[in-house]
């Protein structure tokens, strides 16, 4: 009989361990709590992806189809796990959905329930919501993505737009001392697709160290060098309102020292990335651990990222800490095949 | 005391590490001073920072360079351009305090009577006067078109006959004009203990001896009375 293995999240990790469990004969239990698949890039409307633009439609549209498409792949949709038992190396879980309860016994389970986007209205310094023009860089995700970006105060288009990086991460205030990674690299590239898109609209980067890491760096020379986008080093340290409906940024220049204060028509905070609530949930339900910043805690960051503290129980994708959708969907398969081999050792 | 050719006063490298060890002992220091980011946001947040040639960033990145020498150069004026609002420390992500480690440095200075200490304090002498004498900052009478002048056009006004204008006010304790309000002779004399005790007026008799020795007569006075 084949191996009954469980994939809890159906962002990009989730989705790409439940088709290679599918794809080496394994019967996969999908369960997705909202009524779609694609995670955080489909549910705010991620419109071109880093490194290469390529449409997130393509990569993340792809991977649903290909999970849809595999009869090995049961899909519970606006579901989750109400009960979760182990019981003699196996797993007792039911799946609640809107119009059913389902118990089934699984040889190993795959948590895959990704990340919440920090909320910069947590941080009063930025003014997010006091300011219709400030916003973060997951509404112009989705502002890019509708063909719809225009200043929310006016509907203008802005003259000139500023991009904050670090907000909600690297900061003791909020509780985030550590980086999330993505956010400099979706920002230099949000800052092209504006520089490409509305050339009359001056783009300006704040940044304390620019973390485009590896090949990402080619997007950092990219924008300056192709699109003059104006990179400035310094944190902002106040969001304040400004002459003819603008915003000022404030702050220091800390290479050419001195003070800056200056308005632009629109603001995007580069707000990171959180384990979010589901991450105490899989705490709460399969016994799982956090880590010191609230993500999902792997066994051994180094030798076993993909084995939880529980035997039995994988990790994949950014619930166990900020990464790009190709490092998630890299470790949906290598989760899928640690899983594999436990559900076969112990059959 | 040495000096170089153009007369300036040689402060030899042991005083310098002297200094920057006192700061270290300070039971704060571990507190004010961690890693830097070296982001700007204190900075940015910095009234003086603004308008004046002076940023806690510098402030905290040259305390941790532990260079004595480059600790003692900001000891001489530009720790002073600090309000001392603490707004850095409110809003540092490393929840570093420049506002504090300012206040160590300032504080030694003025404890050990540094010439920049003496500088900065001169200006204040009758505030200090009042302070430590009577407990009371700014009187009345010391409001005058000269000292004041950014009081705008009407300080002349305000400034005349103050006693009658004081009457108008209902309060008791606000009938005198050389003082904001008149304290007890057993308030000055409990104030003068604490003063003793924490070494307040060891302090201005380092900054301004002359300045002392008339503080010296008044607590006498009060003391004996
Ligand atoms: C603004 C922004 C832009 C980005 N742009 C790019 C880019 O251009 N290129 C790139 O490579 N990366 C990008 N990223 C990173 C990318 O979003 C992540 O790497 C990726 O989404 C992580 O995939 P995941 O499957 O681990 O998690 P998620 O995408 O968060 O998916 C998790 C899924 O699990 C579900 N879930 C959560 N809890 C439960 C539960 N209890 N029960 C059932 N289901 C649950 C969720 O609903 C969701 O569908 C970006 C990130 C941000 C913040
Ligand atoms: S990736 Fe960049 S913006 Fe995001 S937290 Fe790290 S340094 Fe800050
Ligand atoms: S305490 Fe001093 S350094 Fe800190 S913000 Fe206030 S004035 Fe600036
Ligand atoms: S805010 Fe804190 S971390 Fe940033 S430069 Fe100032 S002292 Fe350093």
């Amino acid at each position: 009989m084949a191996e009954n293995i469980l994939v809890v999240g159906g962002g990009p990790a989730g989705l790409h361990s439940a088709v290679t469990l599918a794809d080496i004969g394994a019967n996969v239990s999908l369960v997705e709590r909202d009524s779609f698949l694609g995670g955080n890039p489909k549910k705010f409307k991620y419109k071109f992806l880093f490194p290469d633009m390529q449409p997130a439609d393509d990569v993340i549209g792809e991977l649903i189809k290909r999970a849809e498409k595999n009869d090995g792949v049961k899909i519970y949709y606006s579901s989750n796990v109400s009960n979760f038992k182990e019981n003699e190396k196996k797993f007792d879980v039911t799946i609640k959905s809107p119009d059913a309860s389902e118990t089934k016994t699984f040889d190993s389970v795959i948590v895959a329930t990704g990340f919440e986007h920090f909320d910069p209205a947590r941080d009063a310094k930025y003014s997010y919501q006091l300011f219709d023009d400030v916003i973060d860089i997951k509404d112009l995700e989705r502002m890019m993505g509708e063909n719809n970006f225009v200043r929310p105060s006016n509907g203008q288009p802005p003259k000139n737009v500023a991009f904050i990086l670090c907000v909600g991460s690297r900061d003791r205030h909020v509780g985030n001392q550590y980086c999330s990674r993505v956010c400099c690299t979706v920002s230099v590239k949000q800052a092209i697709e504006l520089r490409e898109r509305f050339p009359d609209c001056d783009a300006y980067i704040f940044y304390m160290d620019i973390r485009t890491y590896g090949f990402f760096e080619d997007l950092y020379w990219k924008a300056m060098e192709e699109h003059d986008v104006q990179i400035v080093k310094g944190r902002i340290a106040e969001i304040t309102s400004g002459p003819n409906n603008t915003v000022i940024c404030k702050g220091e220049d800390t290479l050419l020292r001195g003070p800056f204060e200056i308005p632009f028509d629109m603001v995007v905070l580069a707000s990171g990335m959180e384990g979010g609530p589901q991450s105490s949930e899989m705490v709460d339900k399969l016994g799982l651990e956090l880590n010191e910043h609230g993500f999902l805690k792997p066994q051994n960051v180094t030798l076993a990222p993909f084995k939880s503290n529980r035997k039995g129980i994988f990790l994949a994708g950014a619930c166990t800490g900020p990464k790009a959708i190709s490092d998630s969907i890299v470790e949906g398969g290598a989760a899928a095949m640690d899983a594999y081999i436990y559900a076969v050792k112990n059959k | 005391m040495e000096y170089d050719e153009n007369g300036v006063s040689i402060v030899p490298s042991e005083f310098k590490k002297e200094i920057f060890e006192e700061a270290k002992k300070d039971f704060r220091y571990e507190e004010y001073v961690r890693g830097c980011l070296n982001c700007g946001v204190c900075s940015g947040g910095c009234p003086p920072h603004r308008f004046f040639d002076f940023s806690p960033r510098i402030v905290l990145q040259k305390m941790k360079s532990k260079d004595p020498e480059l600790i003692w150069a900001m000891m001489d004026e530009y720790v002073w351009a600090c309000f001392q609002c603490f707004t850095c420390a409110m809003i540092c992500p490393f929840l570093n305090s420049p506002g504090g480690i300012i206040a160590i440095l300032r504080e030694i200075a003025v404890r050990r009577g540094l010439e920049s200490a003496k500088k900065v304090l001169k200006p204040y002498s009758r505030v200090l006067l009042k302070l430590t004498a009577y407990g009371n900052q700014l009187s009345s009478d010391m409001i005058q078109p000269d000292f004041f002048p950014d009081w705008g056009p009407h300080i002349g006004y305000a400034s005349a006959d103050l006693a009658i204008k004081r009457k108008a006010i209902p309060m008791p304790t606000l009938q005198v004009t050389n003082l904001a309000w008149d304290v007890a002779p057993e308030a000055m004399k409990e104030l003068y203990d604490i003063f003793d005790e924490a070494g307040v007026f060891k302090i201005i008799e380092s900054v301004d001896p002359s300045l002392y020795e008339i503080i010296e007569d008044i607590v006498d006075d009060v003391r004996n009375s």
